[in-house]
C-alpha cells in the first residue's frame, strides 16, 4: 500500500475513534469532577482536581445514614440496581442459550415436520421491534402476577434474546460435520458424551458469541425494565440511574459515574471474549 | 474370528431403493473392497454394516451373532470416514485415544497404547496438535490411528484415500495392506478406484445400483468377468463389448465369419468382450483378422491405443506396443486372440461358456 494512502487511512480511523470515544471519556471525565467544576464555563476536558465523590456515593451510599425526613436517596439503590442487572442479564442469557442450543442441534441433527422453517420464523421475530410486544407481555405478566418481579424480567428478555440465539447457534452446528459424531458413537460414545464431549467443544465460540449478544440486549435494556417494574428496589440499572434526574435538575456527577460503572462489566467482558466472539459469528467456518 | 455375513439386506431413502436383497460374506481376516461407480450404495452398505444407519429388511451377522440391533459402539468395529472426520477441539493423541477413553481404559494403558499406534504410523510427533494444524496425509494417519487404537474386530473405511494427491496415495496403498497383513483384522475397504481394489484386496465384490455384480479374487474379476456390468467397469482401458453371431459353431463379427469356434448350444445373437491388449492390429488381407480402418491413435506411455472401425458406429480397440505405428483412415484389420474371448447373453447379460 501507498504511504499516502496509509496515512489518509490512519487519519479517517483516528477520527472516528476519537467520535466514538469521546462521550465514554467525556463520561469518565465529569464523573471525576467535584461538583463545582461540572457547570464551569468553558468546560475543563479533564478535571482540574480528581474526586471519586460521585463513585463513593454510589458504592457505600447506602450505608451513609440520610438526613431525618429526607428519604432515601436514589443512590442508596445503586448497588440494588446493579444486582438486580447482573442477575436479569446472567438469568435471561443462561435460559436463552441452553433452550438456542439444544434447539439449534435438534433442528440441525433431527429430521421432522417444519423443521426447516424454524430458524427462519424465529428470526423474523427477532427483526420485529420489542415496542410491539412489550405491552401484550406487560398484560401476560400482570396476569400471571409477576409485575415488579425480577422473574419477569428475565422472561421478557429470553423472549427478545431467544430468536438470534436459536439462529446463531443453528447456523454454527450447520456448520459442524455430521461425521464427527458418527466417528464417537462408533469409537462406543454414548449420545450424551457425543454431545458434551465432542459437539459442545466445537460449538463453543458460537455460544459464546450468542452468550454475549444476549448479555449486550438484556443489560442494556431500558424499555422492559420501565414497563414491567415499580419498586425502587427491584429497578434494573438503566431504569433506576433515571432517578438522578428528579425533574428539575441532573445530578450529572452519579449519572455519568453510574455509566462508567455500569460501562465496565461489559468492558472487560468483551475484552476477555474478543477472540471468541470473532469466531462465533464467522459462524460455519469450524472445518476440521 | 469374525466373518461378516449379510444376508438379504435391502435398504431405501423414501422410494430410493439403494440396496436391494444384497447378500455377502466376509470372510474372516480378509481384506475385502467393495467396488463399484458412485451412487450404487457401497457407502451405504458400510454405514449399516457399522449401525449408522437402519435397514429396512435382511440380517448382518458377526460370526455367529446378529448384530442388526446393536449400536454402533457394541459392534466393535472401527471406520475411517472419507473425511477422516476427525475430533476438531482434541489433539492428535487425544483423538487416537478416544475409543479408549469412552471404554474407561485407565490413563497410563491409554497412552502406551496411543504411542504404540503413533509410532507404526509414524505420528509420534504430531500427538500435541490439533487436527487443523495437520496436513490431509497427516490427518488420514491420524484416522487410521484412531481405527487401530482400539483394536477392533472389524475396520471399515469408506474411500480413505480419496482425498490424497496420487503419488500419496499410492504409497498408501502400499502401507494399508501392509497394516493388514501385520494386524490381521477384517477389513471392508469402499472404493470406486478400481486400481486400488485390484491392488489391495483378497477378494472384490463389484457393487452396481445396490446389487452384488461377482465376488471374487482381483485376478478373477479381471479375467473371469460374471457379466457385462463387469467386463466394461473393471480394466483400463475398457474391454471391447460388440454384437456377434453365432453363425453355426462359428463367431461372426461384422460380416466376418471368424475361425474361432464356439458351441452351436448358443444363442444366436451374443456380445463379444474382449481386452484391448488380446487384440492385435495387422495389415488386411490376413486370414481370420475382420477389415476395417483407423480411426484414432492415441499414446498413453509405452503403449499406443488403436481405435478401429470394422463397421460404422463398431470400433474396437487395441493396445499395442508404441513403436507400432498407424495413422488415421489407414486401412488395417483387427485380430481377436480366441483364448481371451468372453462371450455374453445379450439378454441376461451374463457371461456365457464358450
Ligand atoms: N441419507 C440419505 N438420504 C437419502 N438418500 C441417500 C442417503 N444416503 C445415500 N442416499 C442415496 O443412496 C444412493 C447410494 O449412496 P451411497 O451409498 O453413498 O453410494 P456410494 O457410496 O456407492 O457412492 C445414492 O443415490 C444416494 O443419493
Ligand atoms: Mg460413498
Amino acid at each position: 500500500m501507498k504511504t499516502w494512502v496509509a496515512a489518509l487511512l490512519y487519519a479517517v480511523l483516528s477520527a472516528i475513534t476519537v467520535v466514538v470515544c469521546f462521550p465514554l471519556l467525556w463520561a469518565i471525565s465529569t464523573s471525576l469532577k467535584p461538583k463545582s467544576e461540572i457547570f464551569r464555563w468553558p468546560p475543563t476536558l479533564w478535571p482540574e482536581n480528581i474526586t471519586f465523590e460521585s463513585y463513593r456515593e454510589l458504592l457505600f451510599g447506602g450505608a451513609v445514614a440520610s438526613a431525618p425526613g429526607a428519604g432515601v436517596p436514589p443512590s442508596a439503590y445503586f448497588l440494588d440496581w446493579f444486582a438486580n442487572s447482573v442477575i436479569v442479564s446472567v438469568g435471561s442469557t443462561a435460559i436463552s442459550i441452553t433452550i438456542a442450543t439444544l434447539a439449534a442441534y435438534s433442528l440441525t441433527r433431527f429430521r421432522f415436520w417444519g423443521q426447516r422453517a424454524v430458524p427462519y420464523i424465529a428470526i423474523l421475530g427477532y427483526m420485529v421491534p420489542s415496542v410491539i410486544f412489550v405491552f401484550p407481555m406487560f398484560l401476560t405478566m400482570v396476569s400471571l402476577d409477576l409485575t415488579d418481579t425480577l422473574l419477569s424480567l428475565i422472561l421478557g428478555y429470553v423472549c427478545i434474546t431467544l430468536p438470534f440465539c436459536l439462529w446463531l447457534m443453528w447456523a454454527f452446528f450447520r456448520g459442524v460435520p455430521i461425521e464427527i459424531e458418527e466417528a464417537a458413537l462408533v469409537d462406543g460414545a454414548s449420545r450424551l458424551q457425543v454431545f458434551r464431549q465432542v459437539v459442545l467443544p466445537v460449538a463453543l465460540p458460537g455460544i459464546i458469541a450468542a452468550s454475549i449478544f444476549s448479555l449486550i440486549v438484556s443489560w442494556n435494556d431500558y424499555l422492559f425494565g420501565r414497563v414491567f417494574m415499580n419498586s425502587m428496589e427491584n429497578l434494573p440499572l438503566t431504569v433506576g440511574v433515571m432517578h438522578f434526574f428528579d425533574g428539575t435538575h441532573v445530578d450529572w456527577g452519579l449519572m455519568m459515574a453510574s455509566s462508567v460503572l455500569m460501562t465496565l462489566p461489559m468492558a472487560i467482558l468483551f475484552g476477555f471474549m474478543q477472540r471468541h466472539l470473532v469466531a462465533g459469528f464467522g459462524a460455519g467456518a469450524v472445518k476440521g | 474370528m469374525t466373518d461378516v455375513v449379510v444376508r438379504g439386506l435391502s435398504k431405501s431413502f423414501g422410494s430410493n431403493n439403494v440396496l436391494k436383497a444384497l447378500d455377502l460374506l466376509v470372510p474372516s481376516r480378509q481384506f475385502v473392497t467393495l467396488l463399484g461407480p458412485s451412487g450404487c450404495g457401497k457407502t451405504t452398505l458400510l454405514r449399516l454394516i457399522a449401525g449408522l444407519e437402519r435397514g429396512n429388511g435382511g440380517e448382518i451377522l458377526f460370526g455367529e451373532n446378529r448384530v442388526d440391533h446393536l449400536p454402533p459402539g457394541e459392534r466393535n468395529i472401527a471406520m475411517v470416514f472419507q473425511s477422516y472426520a476427525l475430533y476438531p477441539t482434541m489433539d492428535v493423541a487425544r483423538n487416537i485415544g478416544y475409543g479408549l477413553e469412552v471404554r474407561r481404559i485407565p490413563k497410563p494403558e491409554r497412552s502406551e497404547k496411543i504411542s504404540t499406534v503413533a509410532k507404526v504410523l509414524e505420528i509420534g510427533h504430531l500427538l500435541l496438535r490439533k487436527p487443523k494444524q495437520l496436513s490431509g496425509g497427516q490427518r488420514q494417519r491420524v484416522a487410521l490411528g484412531r481405527a487401530m487404537a482400539r483394536r477392533p474386530d472389524i475396520f471399515l473405511m469408506d474411500e480413505p484415500l480419496s482425498n490424497l494427491d496420487a503419488k500419496l496415495r499410492s504409497a498408501m496403498r502400499g502401507e494399508l495392506r501392509r497394516f493388514h497383513l501385520d494386524l490381521g483384522t477384517t477389513t471392508i475397504y469402499v472404493t470406486h478406484d478400481q486400481l486400488e481394489a485390484m491392488t489391495m484386496s483378497d477378494l472384490v465384490v463389484v457393487m452396481n445400483e445396490g446389487i452384488v455384480q461377482q465376488i471374487g479374487t482381483p485376478e478373477e474379476v479381471y479375467s473371469k468377468p460374471a457379466n457385462l456390468f463387469v467386463a466394461g467397469f473393471i480394466g483400463t482401458p475398457p474391454m471391447n463389448l460388440f454384437p456377434a453371431t453365432n453363425s453355426d459353431g462359428f463367431l461372426k463379427v461384422a460380416n466376418t465369419t471368424l475361425p474361432i469356434q464356439i458351441s452351436s448350444d448358443l444363442p444366436r445373437e451374443l456380445v463379444i468382450g474382449i481386452r484391448p491388449q488380446e487384440v492385435s492390429v495387422v495389415s488386411t488381407g490376413e486370414p481370420g483378422a475382420i477389415p476395417g480402418k483407423v480411426w484414432m491413435v492415441e499414446l498413453i506411455g509405452s503403449e499406443r491405443l488403436i481405435e478401429v472401425e470394422i463397421a460404422p458406429k463398431l470400433r474396437i480397440t487395441a493396445e499395442v506396443r508404441a513403436k507400432h505405428r498407424a495413422a488415421i483412415d489407414d486401412h488395417v484389420a483387427v485380430r481377436l486372440d480366441p483364448t481371451h474371448l468372453h462371450i455374453f447373453d445379450p439378454v441376461t447379460g451374463k457371461a456365457l461358456s464358450a
